[in-house]
């Protein structure tokens, strides 16, 4: 396959019936990717098989089927050419904290064959890049998770690579570092023109910074689409909070025939026609209650993935159950 | 002028004027530019892309190799080895070294065929001793020195998760474990067959020998290069092994010494009650001395065949590097 150039606008990656199977289970089943240059979220549950996808598309495992081309590369031949184009930051810890931030992001780069004067002038403008360039000299070991994370965003980019594959980016940030990490990718994307592959359990991260998305439920690519197109895919809703019986009101909505969705006292009422808004107030009247707020609800990432997961059959209530011990700090 | 006669007032700074040129019933003001108060951009994010090429896989390997190695002599910018591992590994180094500062002596005060000559000089025995002696170079030297060098070569990888670091880059398992095994080898080499080769070399320099020596020593030591050179593949292997099954350095570490020290023990224990040396036979020191010692040319002090020996440091090598090499293959890039 002939590499591309970094400015087309090919995807820069192609799966075509992709499978993995380890054993008897099946990790990936039939993946068909089309992912253009830009940001990418990849969603999906713990074991969706996000992990597997990486490990392919880096070249690190032998699919069991199927084919598949990262900038022109083929994955199952071309695995080292790959890596060298891709920058990889792991989802877990995988820095040596014995070593100074300086050190272990100039070791980063000479592992990727880049000489040791080239290394360390390019460690320091990435550390500087990611926001660490007063903690340059500081033994790993002392960093807080945000400066760790930044580190190893500074690891993955030391060569300046075409695309960029996060896991877990903003794992364990708090909002400020969570925001500068984001806009640092998202500025890598804007300016740097490089690709981002993300996965995050946190949709609203995704949503701020991909344009597009990948669901991954079972091995299987439920959805790749464009985030708005999705967007608009989604029934329109209108958004009440209720004030003095909001079973009441929901009772009553229910027997209009209005399908509801309930959370406390806020009551989402999916827009049918436009007698709905009237009917509802109809509803508020029967019900004896107040309104006290009513605008037309906007769905989120966060309802697309819900939506989609509860027609997959997935029990999954909320993005919080996927979350695990290391994603809340055990909180 | 003091601070209160300054007033701040529509983004300029109005100070009273010392002269002006107005009749004075206005208010004596004079507008200057306010001094730009440098607020500072303290941090301008942008993205600086690089345009040089990647070297070859050598360059890639070699990073690897310097890590590990440079780092015995600086903690700069390398592997951090502690420096009590520092100090420990440079005790022995100069330890190894002692029986040059006698050769030395023995030259000086014209020792021919004395007291020095017969301790230190060179022949079979000493050769072997140097290497593949059990006391103390087998006992408190070789074996410490291999415990703390391969202690966190692997383990510390998985217990810190480095490994993504090597594996989402071009690197193949293949060669990260060869560049490490290359590394505490290197190390290795350097104190038994470096401190080996001083020992036979400064005996000639001291004692001003000529080819006819060397002609006759040359395949002696020949030999004790070879067997030290086994010694060090073979701790080597045991080693990092046992680092690779392991997060913690100090199992490694321990585990080494166990297998060491605990064979040599038990084989001891067997001989000694029912005076065979065939147990010998599981202990990599006594399998090395034995081999070292036919290669050296000495009589053998074991009952048994060399070639049991020859045999079984084959099979500990090669379910050492059959162990690494499969725990090195599940080591993990996303997770560990």
């Amino acid at each position: 396959m002939p590499e591309e150039d970094t400015f087309s606008e090919a995807p820069v990656i192609i799966a075509k019936g992709l499978r993995k199977m380890y054993g008897p289970h099946l990790a990936l089943d039939d993946v068909n990717l089309e992912i253009p240059r830009g940001a990418v979220g990849i969603l999906g549950p713990n074991g969706a098989g996000k992990s597997t996808l990486f490990k392919c598309l880096l070249g690190l495992i032998t699919t069991t089927s199927g084919e598949g081309s990262v900038l022109g590369l083929d994955i199952r031949t071309q695995g080292e050419q790959i890596r060298s184009r891709i920058g990889y930051m792991p989802e877990y810890n995988s820095l040596d904290p014995n070593l100074f931030a300086i050190d272990h992001v100039r070791y980063a780069g000479e592992l990727l064959g880049m000489n040791s004067r080239h290394a360390t002038q390019r460690a320091h403008e990435v550390l500087e890049y990611v926001g660490l360039k007063d903690q340059r000299y500081r033994k790993i070991e002392t960093f807080s998770t945000g400066m760790l994370q930044a580190t190893k965003l500074a690891c993955a980019l030391v060569h300046d690579p075409d695309i960029l594959i996060c896991d877990e980016p903003t794992n364990g940030l708090d909002q400020r570092a969570r925001k500068f990490m984001l806009q640092t990718l998202d500025r890598t994307v804007r300016e740097g023109n490089r690709s981002v592959l993300m996965s995050s359990h946190v949709m609203d991260d995704v949503q701020e910074l991909c344009d597009r998305i990948v669901m991954i439920h079972k091995g299987k690519i439920v959805i790749q689409s464009d985030i708005g197109d999705l967007v608009e895919q989604v029934d329109k809703e209108v958004e009440m909070v209720i004030w003095g019986g909001a079973s009441k009101m929901e009772a009553e909505l229910d027997s209009l025939g209005l399908q509801t969705r309930r959370l406390g006292r806020v009551i989402r009422v999916k827009v049918e026609d436009e007698s709905t808004i009237e009917n509802a107030l109809k509803a508020a009247v029967s019900a004896d209650v107040q309104i006290r707020q009513m605008k037309e609800y906007e769905p989120d990432l966060e309802d697309i993935f819900l939506l989609v997961m509860d027609k997959l059959g997935s029990q999954i209530k909320s993005t919080e159950d996927l979350l695990t011990v290391e994603h809340t700090g055990g909180d | 002028m003091s601070d209160r006669q300054v007033e701040i007032e529509g983004g300029v700074t109005r100070m009273e004027a010392a002269f002006g040129s107005g009749d004075g019933d206005e208010k004596a003001t004079a507008v200057v530019a306010k001094s730009q108060a440098s607020l500072g951009q303290i941090f301008e994010q942008k993205y600086r892309p690089w345009g040089g090429e990647l070297g070859p896989r050598w360059m890639r390997n070699y990073a690897i190799f310097r890590h590990h190695v440079y780092g015995v002599f600086t903690s700069k910018g390398h592997r951090q080895y502690h420096p009590m591992v520092r100090l420990l590994i440079l005790v022995i180094f100069l330890a190894s070294l002692t029986p040059i500062p006698m050769l030395f002596l023995s030259s000086l005060i014209g020792d021919e065929g004395g007291f020095f000559q017969k301790m230190w000089g060179i022949n079979r025995y000493n050769l072997w001793g140097q290497a593949l002696g059990y006391f103390p170079r087998n006992l408190c030297m070789w074996p410490l020195l291999t415990a703390v060098v391969v202690g966190g070569m692997i383990s510390d990888d998985r217990q810190h998760g480095t490994s993504a670091i090597y594996f989402s880059r071009p690197i193949s398992r293949m060669d990260y474990v060869s560049m490490k095994y290359l590394s505490v080898a290197i190390i290795l080499g350097f104190v038994i067959v470096f401190s080996y080769f001083a020992y036979y070399t400064s005996a000639i320099v001291f004692k001003a020998e000529g080819w006819a020596y060397l002609a006759d020593t040359l395949p002696i030591f020949l030999g004790g290069v070879l067997a030290a050179t086994i010694l060090v593949i073979t701790y080597t292997s045991i080693g990092l092994a046992l680092s690779s099954i392991s997060q913690s350095r100090f199992f490694a570490a321990i585990g080494f010494l166990s297998i060491i020290y605990g064979t040599k023990l038990v084989s001891l224990l067997v001989e000694l009650q029912f005076e065979t040396t065939f147990m010998y036979a599981m202990s990599p020191y006594d399998c090395l001395a034995h081999l070292g010692q036919i290669l050296l040319g000495i009589p053998s002090n074991y009952d048994h065949p060399v070639s049991i020996s020859v045999v079984s440091l084959i099979i500990m090598n090669s379910a050492a590097i059959w162990l690494l090499v499969s725990r090195v293959t599940s080591l993990e890039v996303t997770r560990e």
